[in-house]
């Protein structure tokens, strides 16, 4: 009776996420009438415009996880061992960004950083992209710093600084060669879920007007019939690709560790 | 006339038997000791009285109901948890009085019963405390009152003192029997720990792979062990394998000497055994004497614990120290002295 | 530790050295988190010259605001409720329902992916089940007759929305939940059960009390999920659903409110709404785990 119930709710719950699903691969199929094809596909791939989003992002998302891995590592390492007391702080400002819509720090970011403000980044592209990469540091900021937070919990800290210390290392190498490798599936998790926020992300680049994959998507939605689909399915494969692979490693990792 | 009744309780998790024709009789007020290792299948018959395990054949009376097709809510029993589990969201005084609530009982019957059952625990002032607040033998006792306030007609114990630390463990063991007593609540304990089962109970139930091996009071249990798993599992024990030479008379061989057992026995080899503190250093005032080579002596203070090296059996043993008789020392030759009364044949 | 060697040996000195560790993050945050957020607060109190006033917040007292205010909070709260209702339910059929335990890692690597999977592509998912060209659509008309536009269901209305971000807001619950509901002790329920309880006693007077702190939390994070939610509801409906998001969208590309510091004032709005919200959030999980300190 119980577990009839369980069966019921698991399969309306499964039945409501496949049909978007579906109904979304069978439109990316469907622009040869009658039949389906990979047309829609092929006209996406034959795009440069998609070439050119597609690698902006990528690159952006690239260049996002490497800055967050930077700020986040030395920070969360250095809060742990020297500064205890202030974790619930930086915890609590990292989650921010889960409670201020993206949309109201772009706009800050516009009114703040415009060209007649005494940083005036988005005067030029490399100082736009370089605040889109930083808003967009600040959307995954919740995440990086909860893996890499939870997955320090898991190592003693003291000890192997102490350790390191004791054997002649500088903080630089601590972090580099002693912190960063413990943590590292922490921070690959970290990364997979930075790069499909930063791909999917459509808000602040399209408000920063910088040439993203997002934005790219709305335009081909608002324009096209058949490709804005193969383009969603696209997406969704980028971040199931994501997910997967931060079970991978973490799975992985989990071989190892028992091995030893 | 028994107020407890189990015959033929079978219960099986797919083709594993755990539990395999348990029968026991528990007379109402008595407390009745389930003991074994883990894996033995006490902790499964104690669940399958209290209802969250359905049995695979057989039957569970109490006072005369059979309650085998009862719900657990429905079977007005008590249990206490290894693990406490008291409920972390509730005050000790809204824990003990869980169960009169979930019934219905007015609110100023409950706050009666729950200020007798605290005063009865010990604990009268805390009743506005919240469970992480207590240490693990306090949280132990409000799992106890918990158990006995809406006065269950049994009450089942599951390795309660398992998770405290030793003292406690100890000054628990007889506060719970005390209490037991005093409100004469037929009582299941389980335990892996045969000096709780030994100290505790009127009787105790030593079970082995799914079964009973042996019923009795703990000192049947201890001192006549029906067979082999109990005498090997309670107290420690010297197994000596022995030859017969007269069925008749008892007569047998066993390494280090003779034992003349004066009680009729099979033929051919039996094994025999002797509890530690069965055995004396020097054979003055024994009626048998063994040799035997001193291999280890381990000075622990109050008792010498001796190994000697009998030729083909270790036989082990304690003697009190003394401060005028010295120790024997390692490779000394020496003579050993038992009683033949006090060894245990032992059936497999 | 890098203490400069003619540095006096007083403790006093050492601290600031230690809070050096801390300065890039400060900077990082002050400077992109703190500051803009700061901006549009105060912007919304400031004329365009910088002077003092209560007008733009005033201006947000228009029927059009107001409504649009109205309209996304009533979307945030019911797919934040329903999110919460239905993930809760299907983590509970997995977790308590006796459900095989292969099920558990698939449906949580699969809330992974459907949770992160929001924004412009989502819509079209919804646009190609839902639509007035979508799968269910064509196929509830061809098959059974039925025609939901006529029944009043539009993707680009209330409900369509609100279906839409359920597709994000049931995963995130399930992925906050198990944990919480891996944690209910398997004692307590066989504790409540052998002391009279039924199981909506122990529901209602054990379970329910402790995961309500988790339950809360979730709900006030699915709530400013969706309240700040822009790509879905732009990709989705463009500029016909008159909700916060989309007007702030428009104010900021193209001042269509005619008054600058009024999207200020918008903007300011959205925060104090989330903002709002997770103090009721903090304040009942205050309040309902005093049984935790």
């Amino acid at each position: 009776m119980k577990k009839l119930l369980a069966w019921a709710i698991l399969l309306l719950g499964i039945t409501y996420f496949i049909l978007p699903l579906v109904g979304m691969t069978e439109f990316s199929l469907s622009m040869r009438r009658g039949v389906y094809s990979l047309d829609a596909y092929r006209a996406v791939l034959a795009d440069p415009r998609f070439h050119q989003t597609f690698g902006y992002s990528v690159i952006m998302a690239l260049l996002t996880i490497v800055f967050g891995v930077l700020l986040v590592v030395p920070t969360a390492f250095w809060v742990q061992l020297k500064m205890p007391h202030l974790r619930p702080v930086v915890e609590f400002v990292t989650l921010l960004p889960l409670v201020i819509p993206a949309i109201v720090i772009v706009f800050g970011y516009i009114r703040l950083y415009n060209t007649s403000s005494w940083l005036p980044l988005t005067g030029t592209t490399f100082g736009t992209n370089l605040l889109l990469m930083l808003g967009y540091a600040t959307l995954s900021l919740p995440y990086m710093y909860r893996a890499v937070d939870t997955g320090l919990r898991t190592i003693d800290v003291a000890t192997l600084t102490e350790a390191a210390q004791s054997l002649g290392a500088g903080w630089t190498t601590i972090l580099a060669r002693v912190i960063l490798p413990n943590v590292l599936v922490a921070v690959l998790s970290g990364a997979f879920v930075t790069f499909a926020i930063v791909m999917g992300e459509f808000t602040m680049a399209a408000l920063l007007n910088r040439p993203a994959f997002g934005p790219y998507l709305q335009l081909m939605g608002a324009n096209k019939a058949y490709e804005p689909f193969a383009l969603a399915v696209i997406a969704f494969v980028i971040t199931w690709a994501c997910m997967g692979l931060i079970q991978l490693v973490t799975r992985f990792s989990k071989h190892t560790k028992a091995a030893r | 006339m028994t107020f407890l009744t189990i015959e033929h309780l079978e219960k099986s998790f797919g083709p594993n038997r755990v539990v395999k024709d348990f029968n026991l009789s528990v007379e109402k007020g008595e407390f009745v000791s389930l003991l074994g290792p883990s894996g033995c299948g006490k902790t499964t018959v104690l669940r399958m009285v209290a209802g969250f395990e359905a049995p695979s054949a057989g039957r569970i009376a109490i006072d005369g109901a059979d309650v085998v097709r009862l719900r657990p809510n429905q079977r007005n029993i008590g249990m206490v948890f290894q693990a406490y589990a008291l409920f972390p969201n509730l005050t000790v005084a809204q824990n003990v009085g869980f169960g009169l609530k979930v019934k219905g009982t007015p609110r100023a019957e409950i706050a009666a019963r729950v200020a007798e059952m605290l005063a009865l625990i010990g604990l009268p002032d805390l009743g506005g405390r919240y469970p992480f607040q207590l240490s693990g033998g306090q949280q132990q006792r409000v799992a106890l009152a918990r158990a006995l306030a809406p006065k269950p007609q049994v009450l089942l114990l599951d390795e309660p003192l398992s998770a405290l630390d030793a003292k406690v463990r100890v000054s628990l063991r007889n506060e719970i029997r005390a209490i037991q007593r005093e409100l004469g609540i037929t009582t299941i304990f389980v335990t892996h720990d045969q000096e709780e089962a030994l100290s505790m109970s009127d009787r105790v139930v030593v079970m082995h792979q799914g079964v009973a091996d042996q019923v009795g009071t703990p000192f049947e249990i201890y001192n006549q062990p029906a067979t082999r798993f109990v005498a090997n599992f309670v107290g420690t024990l010297n197994i000596l394998e022995a030859e017969v030479i007269d069925p008749s008379l008892g007569h047998v061989r066993l390494p280090g000497g003779q034992a003349r057992l004066g009680r009729p026995l099979p033929t051919g080899r039996v094994t025999l055994a002797a509890r530690p503190e069965m055995v004396k250093l020097g054979a003055e005032g024994r009626d048998t004497a063994l040799q035997g080579r001193i291999t280890e002596v381990d000075f622990l203070g109050s008792v010498i614990r001796i190994r000697a090296d009998l030729g083909g059996a270790v036989l082990a043993f304690d003697t009190f120290n003394t401060s005028h008789a010295r120790p024997p020392r390692v490779g000394e030759t020496v003579q050993l002295g038992l009683n033949a009364a006090d060894l245990l044949v032992l059936q497999d | 530790m890098t203490a400069p060697p003619q540095a006096p040996p007083r403790a006093r000195r050492r601290l600031p050295l230690t809070w050096l560790g801390v300065l890039p993050f400060a900077l990082f945050v002050g400077l992109f988190l703190f500051a803009p957020t700061m901006k549009i607060v105060i912007g919304a109190f400031q004329t365009p010259e910088g002077g003092l006033t209560l007008d733009n917040i005033r201006g947000l007292f228009t029927t059009s605001i107001l409504s649009s205010y109205w309209i996304s909070i009533k979307i945030s709260a019911t797919s934040a409720a329903l999110g919460c209702l239905v993930g809760f339910l299907m983590a509970a059929a997995v977790v308590l329902g006796g459900l095989p335990g292969w099920i558990r890692s698939p449906l949580l690597t699969f809330s992974g992916v459907a949770s992160n999977f929001a924004g412009v592509p989502l819509a079209f998912a919804f646009l190609a089940t839902l639509g007035p060209l979508g799968l269910i659509t064509v196929w509830l008309r061809s098959e059974f007759g039925i025609n939901l536009r006529a029944l009043g269901f539009n993707i680009l209305s209330f409900w369509g929305l609100t279906i839409t971000y359920l597709f994000f807001q049931i995963p995130l619950m399930i992925l906050i939940i198990t944990p919480a509901l891996d944690g209910l002790k398997r004692e307590w329920r066989e504790a409540a059960s052998v002391l009279g309880a039924t199981g909506a006693q122990y529901w209602r007077m054990v379970a329910l009390p402790i995961l309500f702190p988790a339950l809360l939390g979730t709900f006030a994070l699915l709530f400013a999920n969706a309240f700040g939610a822009v790509a879905t509801a732009i990709a989705l409906t463009g500029s016909s659903l008159n909700i916060v998001p989309i007007m702030l969208f428009a104010q900021i590309r193209g001042d269509v409110l005619g008054n600058p510091n009024l999207g200020y004032a918008m903007a300011f709005g959205m925060i104090l709404v989330t903002g709002v919200a997770n103090v009721i959030y903090i304040w009942l999980r205050i309040r309902s785990e005093r049984w935790l300190k």
